[in-house]
């Protein structure tokens, strides 16, 4: 019989799958940023720019953690608004009316850290998830929600790659998060203001990629162009790596999407199957649009990556409440659109005269727009992503008798478009949810831009360090050379150098001293 | 001696060393080279746009020879590289001063 104290591995509030999936999940929106966006960047730039792409990924990402885990989670995400407190674990709607006050008290999370033991192993608490308990710890929804917020700032370094100063990113990265990402993602996520009132983004088609285009565009005209001579020869250097990078960005999307109901359920596989429907739908519809549409009619393999993007970006926002035939469509037409945009809206202004270096606006923003409108139209109410049953003490499922239909006071949660009988309520919320991260995108990051470009003196570098690249920023280069350079400084003057065979004949490799870890002694 | 130097389509390279080995040649050197000249370039597209490339990938062939061997080298190299197209590209031949083989010092046509 065993002891009536025991060791138990985890609190009875956990549940092993729904942890499980979610740090997997977590893992593989990771791996998207590194390596796998950090590799198609640097290898669809010029070669000379490669290194400095893959300097600003790390870079970034790093400053996202440690920004996301001293303050900034608790403002997407924390259980207390910056406009009022919380009441039990719920985001409070403070404020009568629809008027000002009510959108400002539902604005933004009051910032915290949660690096204690508490904020590490508690439960999860957030005012986005108010019909189930979370099953997980804290740090794994914030380490979840951690690799979103990293990720967006470095897809649209691909609107302003080739010029900025990597001080100017470092100090770009942070703020932009802070100012810009933590305030939307409270918005529409944390319990704020859309998302009472009803606006749906499933995992980010707003929050992240229509931000990031909008944002990536902006920061691009504030810079100014890069070199003519850089655009005019603006050659990727290795098709390859930009597969690999692209297959991790696609396949990663798996977590991306199929993480976002939180729990390890039917959801969660829809959510998964969807976003790989409308994929190949945007691959397939791309390149076959370059094959008989374009001036050359030839299918590319970098417009089926564009294709890809178009068919996960707006994916992205439907998700886990769209059916098959729904998230198919949302391939198809985002990037049928996105093509267009891609080919002729570019000649436009402001389209022409704006150098968004990897063209982020159109397969980030436009898509994520576009993604997010079609739910309006596209989301199926028998898509459920949470249903109607019985929980135990614990918060965990007992019952499922009424999981697809009403019950009590319960109705299963998803969403309803206008193409299944739900009316344009839900295309109104998401216009306006739209319009607001436009427009809030676009104007913290101009101030941003401003302020920085203020602080060091202009936030791109001078012409000479951008005819160089790479060597003139970072004193390295994508595919070194070694017969080229020689090593110099305090490893020649550590005697490693061999000395002359007639002074020492019989040195033989064993006896040689070691190599570079005795430099510098 | 001579310097016979060929530059040529790529694909003639299997070729144009079987024809030098058959003659006895001991040795040549060859480096990938892009080439402008009378046969156009091609285009290339990227993500959209388009650009144009000029220059043709070609191998340029370097081969030291007898003053005696040069006839025969050289129209082994055209017979073998010829594909009656435009692009065939070219073989000139340059006098040699001196050579000299780096491993044993020998020079002239000792070292070939």
């Amino acid at each position: 019989m065993l002891a009536a104290v025991t060791y138990v591995p985890y609190p009875s509030w956990l549940n092993t799958g729904d942890n499980t999936w979610q740090l997997v999940a977590a893992t593989f929106v990771g791996l998207m940023s590194l390596p796998g966006l950090a590799v198609l960047y640097a290898s669809i730039v010029q070669k000379k720019w490669a290194v400095n792409v893959l300097a600003m990924m790390f870079a970034g990402f790093s400053l996202v953690l440690l920004v996301w885990y001293l303050y900034e989670y608790k403002m997407g995400f924390g259980g207390t608004s910056w406009g009022g407190g919380v009441k039990d674990g719920v985001q409070t709607q403070f404020g009568t009316g629809k008027g000002l006050s009510y959108f400002f008290h539902n604005f933004w999370g009051k910032p915290g850290p949660i690096l204690s033991s508490t904020g590490e192993q508690g439960q999860a608490v957030s005012a986005a998830n108010t019909d189930i308990p979370f099953h997980f710890p804290t740090s794994t929804l914030a380490y979840f929600q951690f690799v979103f917020a990293a990720i967006t700032p470095l897809l649209f370094m691909g609107s302003v790659l080739g010029r900025i100063k990597f001080s100017a990113w470092c100090i770009l990265v942070p703020l932009w998060s802070t100012f810009v990402y933590s305030v939307d993602a409270f918005l529409l996520w944390g319990g704020g203001y859309f998302a009472q009132e009803g606006s749906l983004d499933f995992s980010g088609g707003y929050v992240i990629h229509m931000s990031a285009g909008v944002s990536g565009f902006v920061a691009a005209w504030v810079l100014g162009p890069r070199l003519l001579r850089d655009r005019k020869h603006a050659l990727p250097n290795n098709l390859v790596m930009a597969a690999v990078g692209a297959g991790i960005l696609w396949l990663g999307w798996n977590g991306f999407n199929g993480g976002d109901p939180y729990y390890a359920g039917t959801d969660a596989a829809a959510a998964v199957v969807n976003t790989n429907l409308a994929t190949a739908a945007g691959v397939v519809t791309w390149i076959a649009m370059d094959a008989w549409l374009s001036k050359q009619k030839k299918p590319t393999f970098l417009g089926g990556v564009n294709g890809m993007i178009c068919g996960l970006v707006g994916i992205t926002p439907c998700a886990g409440w769209v059916d098959g035939v729904g998230a198919i469509s949302v391939g198809v037409i985002c990037t049928i659109i996105v093509w267009v945009a891609w080919n002729y809206l570019s000649k436009v202004r402001p389209f022409s005269k704006v150098d968004d270096a990897l063209g982020v606006i159109y397969t980030h923003g436009i898509a994520g727009f576009f993604g997010g409108m079609l739910l309006g139209l596209f989301a199926d109410p028998n898509m459920i992503e949470y249903g109607c049953g019985r929980l135990d003490a614990n918060g965990q499922v007992i019952s499922t008798a009424h999981y697809a239909t009403a019950s009590g006071s319960c109705t299963p949660v998803a969403a309803n478009g206008l193409f299944y009988g739900g009316g344009t309520h839900l295309l109104w919320e998401q216009f306006r949810a739209a319009v607001w991260v436009i427009v809030w995108s676009a104007l913290v990051t101009f101030i941003l831009m401003k302020l920085i470009g203020l602080v060091l003196g202009g936030a791109r570098y001078k012409d000479e360090i951008l005819e160089i690249g790479d060597v003139a920023i970072h004193d390295e280069e994508a595919f070194p050379e070694e017969t080229l350079a020689e090593r110099v400084g305090a490893f020649a003057e550590a005697g490693i150098t061999p000395a002359p065979a007639a002074s020492v004949p019989s040195v033989s490799p064993q006896e040689a001293p070691p190599p570079s870890g005795t430099a510098g002694t | 001696m001579k310097l016979v130097v060929a530059v040529l389509k790529p694909f003639k390279l299997d070729d144009v060393k079987e024809g030098l080995k058959n003659l006895g040649v001991h040795g040549l050197t060859l480096s990938e080279a892009q080439g402008f000249g009378r046969q156009r370039g091609h285009t290339e597209v990227y993500r959209g746009a388009e650009y144009e490339v000029e220059f043709v990938p070609k191998i340029r062939v370097e081969v030291l020879v007898d003053d005696g061997q040069v006839d025969e080298v050289t129209s082994t190299i055209v017979e073998a590289a010829s594909t009656g197209k435009i692009g065939d590209g070219k073989v000139w031949v340059i006098p040699v001063e001196e050579v000299i083989r780096v491993r044993t010092g020998e020079r002239g046509a000792d070292a070939l």
